[in-house]
């Protein structure tokens, strides 16, 4: 039949045209220096020539189906297939194929999409990230979502490309329906219709001291963390989910120097399974490669975490009490499953994993956490499942009496992270969740500062590297107090590491060195502090 | 015909970036080429089809098996094997 011939031949054709399109978007998105998200656009140029979609439509328009609807069709068997396969990435590749069906369909029909060409602000229920590809720049003033979520395509790809996008914005279609002027925070996630003159100029003088801020900041950024003098410091990301990974990254982290896992344990009747652990694992071991380690710490749970599964008492004193790898002698097996978890994660991952414990006071407590981890190996390699033949371990330094033993623990372990917070309580005696003992919380005291020295010093003689990984590696002021005082990589929340960054840039390694004597020196925290601001004042 | 069963040791197993990879190594080939997860049982998929592929729902340490079939099989089997397997790895079946 002529018309099936013919109509099939306009599928292929409409699909190739498709595919070209969507090809010259991701040169672009490269030419943007955006190859991650290039990679989007891609995977839909293959989409739209995948054969087994194409085929089935040609075969529905040689029955007389008319070639729009056999394409949306054949493509909709295909994006139910993928949507129904249990994996959240799957999940989004059946919406960009529903994308790729409506783009050929475009094509076939000779329509174009009516995209804004004056400067706009786009609302909308939800929008496909080709389009935002294909919009030129300068033209997408914003993009104000009803639909999508934070990790929608849509809303990384508004992210990259510096779009201010709010999405998930439940009755945004009803709030600005007949509004004359639309202003977008991106960052604030607001949303103002008809704005007064007074809330634009606020809106106004915002995007000014951001555009600042950023400009400053990604100019540093994916370069290591150094001294103006190119003193290096690794900058790493504290997680609790691997949902975290994409965040850091972007924010340049070169690892993560903390994964705190006790948000896998937390609001639930019973202890996360072997399974469900390695997954959450492997998946924050997959997302920063080989190179980037991921030190995943032990659950810190007992204390004030209770976990009703555990079947504890209530302790009078929680932060004095069962936690962390205390819990080895109650609730051994509940270590064990996680370390299981994590040489398998690693195993499968193709890492070397990096492991810590918190509250490790004594030798016996170090001890016991390398037997868990090699019975835990054992286990693992017993049940014939891939196993990596070494774990880098270490114990995290927080209770005085570690402070004390480190030249010891330093030749058990393979590397120190100094939990600032906890090491500020205990070797204040001053409990951090009493509002009448704020003034004992500030960890640049000096009686924190020499303790973290002295381990910095037995570290230092045994040849491992210390991290620090509590809120002080994540101010600015308190990073160059530490980074002068010697320590090597800082962890700290993704959002802080520009200001990190961009504090260490600003002043030599001899300046850091000074700042730290002078910290030592000192005899309270008030005047290490203006010590540290002065000189990150000076340097602006 | 040629074919080859193999461990997968591609990093984040066959997800979007190295599935899309796969398929685009695979369209340089004259020959019919399948793909089948042998880990999960699930039925082979056409190589070149980028919604196949992803299907598959293959995982690093998967094993998976290609078969080709076409005048250029043996340099199809080769590529393909060593896209997942790493290089060194193929040694044929």
């Amino acid at each position: 039949m002529a018309s099936g011939e013919e109509a099939e031949s306009r599928i292929h054709t409409a699909a190739e045209t498709a595919a070209a399109q969507l090809n010259a978007l991701a040169a672009r998105l490269c030419e943007l220096n955006r190859p991650g998200d290039a990679e989007i656009l891609e995977a839909q140029a293959l989409m739209a020539v995948d054969p087994a979609i194409i085929d089935e439509a040609a075969r529905r328009a040689r029955e007389g189906v008319d070639p729009g609807v056999a394409i949306v069709d054949a493509a909709e068997v295909s994006a139910v297939l993928l949507a129904g396969i249990e994996d959240d990435l799957l999940a989004a590749r059946a919406a960009d194929l529903r994308d790729v069906a409506a783009r050929i369909v475009r094509v076939l029909n000779g329509t174009h999409l009516h995209l804004p060409a004056a400067p706009s602000i786009v609302i909308a229920d939800d929008f496909p990230p080709s389009l935002l590809a294909e919009m030129p720049r300068g033209v997408l003033l914003g993009l104000a979502l009803a639909g999508g979520s934070p990790t929608a395509h849509v809303a990384i790809l508004a992210r990259s490309l510096g779009i201010p996008a709010v999405v998930a914005a439940r009755g945004l279609l009803d709030a600005v329906r007949g509004a004359a002027t639309v202003a977008v925070d991106g960052e604030s996630g607001e949303v103002v219709a008809d704005p007064e003159i007074a809330e634009l100029q606020v809106l106004a003088d915002r995007q000014a001291v951001r555009g600042e801020r950023d400009r400053a900041a990604s100019a540093r950024r994916g370069r290591p963390a150094a001294t103006s003098d190119g003193k290096r410091i690794s900058l790493l990301a504290n997680i609790r989910s691997p949902d975290e990974a994409p965040r850091a990254l972007e924010a340049g982290a070169e690892g993560v120097g903390l994964y705190r896992t006790e948000f896998l344990f937390l609001r639930r009747q019973s202890a996360p399974s072997e399974e469900e652990q390695m997954g959450a694992y492997r998946r924050a071991m997959e997302a920063f490669g080989p190179d980037r380690p991921v030190v995943i710490r032990l659950a810190d749970i007992g204390g004030d975490k209770s976990i009703p599964y555990l079947g504890r008492p209530e302790e009078p004193n929680p932060f004095l009490g069962v936690r962390a790898i205390r819990l080895g002698h109650e609730s051994r097996d509940l270590l064990l499953t996680q370390l299981r978890a994590i040489w398998r994660a690693a195993g499968l991952a193709g890492v070397t994993p990096h492991v810590m414990a918190a509250m490790v006071a004594t030798i016996a407590d170090a001890c016991l956490l390398l037997d868990l981890r090699d019975e835990a190996r054992a286990q693992v390699c017993a049940a014939g499942q891939p196993c990596p033949e070494r774990m880098v371990t270490g114990v995290m330094i927080e209770v005085p009496s570690a402070a004390i033993m480190a030249p010891e623990l330093a030749r058990m372990v393979d590397f120190f992270s100094i939990g600032t917070n906890d090491l500020t309580q205990y070797v204040l005696a001053a409990d951090r969740g009493n509002p009448s003992l704020v003034r004992f919380q500030d960890a640049l005291h000096p009686a924190v500062l020499r303790t973290v020295a002295a381990v910095i010093a037995a570290a230092n003689a045994a040849g491992i590297p210390v991290a620090v990984c509590g809120e002080l590696a994540g101010d600015p002021a308190g990073a160059m107090v530490l980074a002068g005082l010697g320590v090597g990589e800082l962890s700290a929340e993704a959002g802080s590491l520009d200001g990190v960054r961009a504090a260490l840039a600003g002043v030599s390694a001899a300046q850091l060195d000074a700042l730290a004597a002078e910290s030592l020196a000192a005899t309270d925290a008030e005047t290490v502090r203006a010590a540290a601001n002065e000189l990150l004042g000076a340097r602006r | 015909m040629r074919s080859i069963e193999l461990e997968v040791r591609t990093q984040g197993g066959l997800h979007a970036r190295p599935a899309a990879a796969f398929v685009r190594a695979a369209t340089g080939f004259r020959s019919a080429i399948r793909l089948e997860n042998v880990t999960l049982g699930r039925p082979s998929a056409d190589a070149l089809s980028i919604v196949g592929v992803l299907s598959a729902g293959v995982e690093r340490g998967h094993r998976v098996r290609i078969v080709a079939d076409g005048v250029d099989e043996e340099g199809a089997i080769e590529a393909l094997g060593e896209l997942l397997a790493g290089p060194g790895q193929v040694g044929g079946e």
